[in-house]
């Protein structure tokens, strides 16, 4: 197994930024990329979307987002339904978005799977293939979520 | 020109239809929205759309084996792929497969109305 580099991890940084520039015309600012340890663990908020990594690589991409972000996003959609329903799909398909364009860079031999969601804090002791993983923490209308990258290279 | 939705996020369905209203493509008629490939194949031999677009990571069915049985069963379809998948391979393998354009997500909605423009000008 190799490790995945910083430059991999700006795939993400560019793809969860480009997501917010393209949908809502507004950038999301990027407020940090670390790597998880201790207090620092993934912070994660309301809902979370969930990408299963394969292929020639393991592990997980998350996208967590609180819902009045969401719902903000929604509505500049024009999208007036504002369940919960409609606000794990939306969180769903960012993690899918983001990992997906991932794939321009790691190419098809990086395996994606449908989006799984959940409204309850993920428990990362139990998730998470990494020791550390990527966390990248933006903030877009002045609401913050996170975008966790927990892969391993499979050589 | 009847149309046909496939994809697994309702957000995306409703905001495909969305734009394709408020854009006035008023010769663009949505039949039918399915979220994923079996559903998508059932409405696509029921309806006989003369569009498609189509979302590739789905469950039950994904895209890429859809668009292979709805061009088998219709080749005059046309099928516009939109997909977060952004590597090349996959962009080839679908048009392999008969899909007659690929759109990449995050799409902007000026994108999707030329994507659809581009279509449906190759159709007429």
């Amino acid at each position: 197994m190799s490790d995945i580099s910083e430059q991999d991890i700006h795939v993400f940084v560019d793809a969860i930024s480009h997501y917010f520039t393209q949908i809502t015309r507004e950038k999301a600012k990027i407020k940090g990329a670390f790597l998880a340890q201790g207090e620092k663990f993934p912070p994660t908020f309301d809902l979370t979307g969930i990408i299963k990594i394969s292929g020639k690589f393991r592990g997980s991409v998350y996208f967590s987002a609180p819902r009045v972000m969401l719902s903000r996003l929604l509505l500049s959609m024009h999208e007036s339904h504002l369940s919960d329903e409609q606000l794990l799909d939306a969180v769903g398909e960012i993690a899918n978005t983001v990992a997906g364009n991932a794939r321009k860079y790691f190419g098809e031999n990086m395996g994606i799977s449908v989006p799984k969601t959940m409204s309850t804090p993920p428990k990362w002791s139990e998730l998470v293939v990494r020791a550390r993983p990527y966390v990248i923490m933006i903030n877009w209308k002045q609401y913050d979520a996170s975008v966790v990258i927990d892969i391993e290279r499979l050589d | 020109m009847k149309l046909l939705i496939v994809d697994d996020s309702t957000v995306i369905r409703s905001r495909i239809a969305r734009i394709l209203g408020d854009a006035r493509l008023e010769f663009i008629q949505v039949i039918g929205m399915a979220k994923n490939g079996v559903e998508a194949l059932s409405l696509f031999s029921e309806e006989q759309p003369d569009l498609v677009t189509m979302d590739l990571t789905m469950p039950e069915m994904d895209g890429v084996e859809c668009t292979e049985k709805m061009v088998t069963s219709n080749a005059d379809a046309s099928i516009l792929v939109i997909s977060a998948l952004s590597d090349k391979a996959t962009a080839l393998k679908a048009m392999k497969k008969g899909a007659r354009g690929f759109l990449y997500k995050p799409f902007t909605d000026d994108q999707l109305v030329e994507a659809f423009i581009e279509l449906t000008s190759e159709e007429s």
